[in-house]
């Protein structure tokens, strides 16, 4: 698109009002089919388009005369008239009218300002009445009864309608935009323009598809009629004026074959690809949850923080008028609650000393370093004792867990038959021994035994095992006998073997050794 | 058999204890400042969390991802000696005007994600100007900037805003300092503790604050702690909200407080405190939280024998102020439990001419009344004294600081 140089620059400079005024007066005269305008009629019609500054002779023709530079204005000689003096002959003789290039400008000006001040809209009433109009045109091609008149002026409003939806969708698209990327200035009117817009969408998008589908039905009758034959018929009923410039015709019958093309590409693409309306519902669709989501947010967001921001705003004002500065610490803290507990840190070596009926002052004192009250500091003693040798507690540790795994180690040593013997072999056990065999005989009876009756287990380590085979009739109870206690029971056939147990050893020789010992 | 079990019980119950104690230290733990004490209650959460809430009716909420542990500290303060304080050395506490600023700021950055310090603080100049109550903020004084970079600071440490480029320290030598913030809204709002928004408690409508606030300001301070789960009337509905509210006011106090004497409880808190089950929760709730509890005729206290769950600690030696405290407490306790501003001012410069190398700040002429208004502080915030006209009297837990025979002996001998 190639604009002719100079042909908007009447709207540009510090006299661009006038000029717009210029050629809107020649616009309005235009209407009234008055095309040639002198001096003075110019200046009639500028008062009527509201230019009300004073103007001399010598700045309006100068302004014309600018006018005409630009190509915007011609100028001619007006000669049938009968002038009487000359100056009469000076100011009436030269007339002025807009060319086309001035026509277009000013045409190109008022549809600026009109697209300014106009707001897009998704109508569907006029998806409808493009639908009716291609209803009346498949009727109107089939009855070749009706003039040609009539299908011309019902293809002029079908393209009129289309053209409206295309300016219209065009126009709301680029303000659904700006809307969803705005951040509010306004929060309140702007949630209030999100909602309507939401509940736009969604009544338009209602039943689009079956409008749109309706529409594409209607298309295809039409064009099994003939486009061809529709535009041919639609060319008579034009009546065409003649025009200097060739054939107007086949111009005209372009531009409706561009537009006819434009509608297929809306509703019923010739390639199969995704009709615009189809976009449109897609673009609608998005936008109402896009809007949504930023309606959550605000919505939330004014729920939670504006009402924490009011409680912050009013806390300020409650600091700002506080009478005393011990309430300010007060509000602080039970406002806010950020403050530290206190508490005393020396107690009593051992609080069950002294009961609780006891008062303060008949109570011991608690030791307060003597270092502290005579020189001004403390030996720490209390501090450094509370932090935990971390070296010596593991240290600690490593040596209970080391005595403990010996003392283990100890037992089952002490257990190991070094091959099968009888329970009362055992005799005297140390305590702890005979808690380790107690567990070993446990988890022996509860294990199933096999054909022999002999049962078999494990430690949970799977280390130490025992089998243990059922007494013989004939033998009596096993006693076994530990600092603590005596133990008697089934005097069962054991085998305990423990890793690197001491197989050399004779098993009479270590229960007599615990017997006797 | 091995005591594994044990020792993971064990381990277990001093965490608990730990977190519990860390909490009441500082009600709000951030990852960043403070790794361990927030893994430590991250790890030990539920039993934490059901601690607070049953003893105290407070509720802890950790957000392991945003990195905060925050323990909602709901009553109504009776002890300003726990101010908000500047990040600086020497600790200041908060004056009226970084109070009022720290407000503003708060609320203005609710509104942004991310702002810069310039543009907070032209917004701090706006919302001033346009409110009948609020100073005027003037960005071209130096003390004004001190006071608002002091509120910012506040608001670093807790982890509500997050310096993303530069040092909000500079903005004091320039108000044309660059610093960029990122702001944590969750955790701003989580800031405010007490149950009820103060924009819901409405001062009336038609009065000014100026009148109105300084009038009502301890009703409005019982207002902002209101819950309505104690019933909302002032008497509680029903036997169990009188009970959860007794155990909660009582625990309340017991936790937060250095001692609370009997006089300090409501007849009602006394006998629920006195009552078998009183005295039974109490030596529960002190044993998991790793506070002893020392019950006398005249009162309870709770000790943290590790000082964890303290801001600070008497007596100590971190301050000439704390050793004079310690010092004058002997004196005050030493006679009828009362004593009068003027005696222990004597003392004082007796005090200052036995120890030559104190800070200056307490030489010269009133030197030594300056000593005793700080030790008198520390005596006070720790429950042991009472400022009555120009009578000092120690309260009853004085004299468990008293000397005894043996140490007054030492003393004796070495002075």
């Amino acid at each position: 698109m190639r604009v002719p140089p100079e042909m908007f620059r009447f709207t540009t400079g510090e006299r661009a009002e006038l000029y717009v005024a210029i050629l809107h007066a020649f616009g309005e005269a235009n209407e009234r089919l008055e095309t040639a305008l002198g001096l003075d009629d110019v200046r009639a019609r500028l008062r009527s388009v509201g230019w009300l500054d004073p103007l001399d002779d010598e700045d309006l023709t100068g302004a014309l005369g600018s006018l005409r530079d630009w190509r915007l204005l011609d100028v001619t000689q007006n000669h049938a008239e009968n002038y009487r003096t000359a100056d009469e002959y000076e100011r009436r003789n030269l007339q002025y009218s807009l060319t086309k290039r001035g026509e277009a400008a000013l045409a190109g000006v008022v549809h600026a300002m009109g697209v300014l001040a106009s707001t897009g809209a998704l109508q569907t009433a006029v998806l409808d009445a493009i639908a009716d109009r291609l209803g009346e045109l498949v009727a109107q091609l089939g009855d070749p009864g009706v003039p040609d008149r009539r299908i011309f002026s019902t293809l002029v409003e079908l393209e009129g309608h289309l053209e409206a939806l295309r300016g219209n969708t065009k126009q709301f698209n680029g303000e659904l935009q700006r809307l969803l990327r705005a951040e509010g200035a306004d929060q309140e009117t702007f949630r209030e323009v999100k909602s309507a817009t939401v509940a736009y969408l969604q009544e338009f998008t209602t039943n689009l598809e079956q409008r749109a589908h309706a529409i594409a039905n209607r298309v295809e009758l039409v064009e099994a009629r003939g486009v061809a034959l529709l535009h041919h018929r639609a060319l008579v009923g034009a009546e065409l004026p003649p025009t200097s410039g060739g054939d107007p015709a086949v111009a005209w019958s372009e531009l409706r074959r561009a537009r006819w093309e434009g509608l297929r590409a809306w509703f019923l693409p010739v390639d199969g690809g995704t009709p615009r309306v189809r976009q449109l519902f897609v673009v609608a669709r998005r936008a109402i949850i896009a809007l949504l989501q930023v309606l959550d947010r605000i919505t939330e967001s004014r729920r939670r923080s504006t009402s924490a921001a009011a409680d912050f705003r009013e806390l300020a004002r409650w600091f700002a008028v506080a009478p005393a500065e011990e309430d300010l610490h007060l509000l602080w803290s039970t406002a806010f609650g950020l403050g530290s507990a206190r508490h005393a840190h020396l107690a009593h070596p051992d609080p069950e000393l002294v009961g609780s009926s006891a008062r303060w002052v008949d109570a011991p004192p608690v030791e307060v370093s003597a270092l502290l009250r005579s020189a001004g500091r403390t030996e720490r003693f209390s501090r450094t004792g509370r932090v935990r040798d971390v070296a010596a507690v593991k240290a600690a540790r490593a040596e209970s867990a080391r005595a403990e795994r010996a003392a283990l180690k100890a037992a089952w040593d002490r257990l190991d038959t070094g091959g099968g013997m009888r329970l009362s072999q055992f005799g005297r056990l140390d305590h702890e021994v005979l808690e380790r065999l107690l567990d070993l005989l446990g988890r022996a009876l509860t294990a199933a035994p096999d054909r022999h009756g002999v049962h078999r287990a494990t430690t949970g380590d799977g280390r130490v095992e025992i089998l243990l085979g059922p007494p013989e009739a004939h033998r009596g109870q096993a006693v076994l006998r530990t600092p603590r206690g005596v133990f008697t029971g089934p005097d069962y056939d054991v085998e305990i073997r423990t890793p690197g147990g001491r197989a050399a050893r004779r098993p009479q020789g270590a229960a007599g050794g615990a017997a006797t010992g | 058999m091995s005591n594994l079990a044990n020792q993971l019980v064990i381990a277990e119950r001093e965490e608990v204890a730990r977190a519990i104690r860390l909490l009441l230290a500082t009600p709000l733990i951030g990852a960043g400042a403070a790794p361990e004490a927030f893994d430590l209650v991250r790890r030990r959460r539920e039993p934490v969390e059901k601690w607070f809430d049953y003893y105290c009716g407070w509720s802890l909420i950790v957000e392991p991802r945003l990195g905060y542990a925050r323990l909602a500290k709901v009553r109504v303060a009776t002890d300003p000696t726990r101010p908000a304080r500047r990040h600086r050395t020497g600790r200041a506490p908060f004056d009226r005007r970084r109070y009022t600023l720290l407000c503003v700021v708060a609320a203005e950055l609710l509104g942004v994600p991310v702002t810069t310090v310039g543009l907070l603080a032209d917004r701090v100049v706006q919302a001033s100007a346009v409110d009948p109550v609020l100073p005027p903020f003037d960005t071209s004084s130096r003390a004004e900037r001190m006071a608002f970079v002091d509120a910012l600071r506040l608001l670093e440490s807790v982890g509500a805003v997050d310096v993303v480029d530069g040092a909000t320290e500079s903005f004091v030598d320039s108000a044309d300092a660059k610093v960029l913030y990122r702001v944590d809204a969750t955790l701003l709002m989580r800031l405010l503790a007490a149950p009820v928004g103060a924009s819901q408690v409405a001062v009336t409508p038609g009065r000014s604050h100026t009148d109105e606030v300084p009038l009502r300001f301890t009703e409005l301070l019982t207002r902002l702690s209101r819950e309505r789960r104690y019933g909302d009337a002032d008497e509680p509905v029903s036997e169990v909200q009188r009970n959860l509210r007794l155990r909660h006011s009582v625990f309340r106090k017991l936790v937060d407080d250095p001692v609370v004497h009997r006089d300090d409880l409501t007849p009602s808190e006394l006998a629920y405190l006195e009552s078998p089950t009183g005295g039974q929760l109490l030596r529960r709730a002190a044993d998991q939280a790793g506070l002893l509890v020392e019950e006398r005729a005249e009162g309870v206290m709770l000790i943290d024998p590790d000082g964890v769950a303290t801001d600070s600690r008497f007596p100590d030696d971190s301050g000439n102020a704390k050793v004079a405290a310690l010092l004058l407490l002997d004196v005050i306790t030493a006679g009828e439990g009362q004593v009068a501003v003027e005696q222990l001012r004597t003392e004082a410069d007796a005090l200052l001419g036995r120890f030559p190398r104190w800070a200056k700040g307490y030489r010269g002429e009133d030197g030594a009344t300056r000593l005793v208004a700080d030790a008198l502080d520390v005596l006070r915030a720790f429950g042991l004294v009472r400022l009555d006209g120009g009578v000092v009297r120690a309260r009853p837990a004085a004299t468990r600081y008293a000397v005894t025979r043996t140490s007054a002996d030492d003393v004796e001998d070495e002075s």
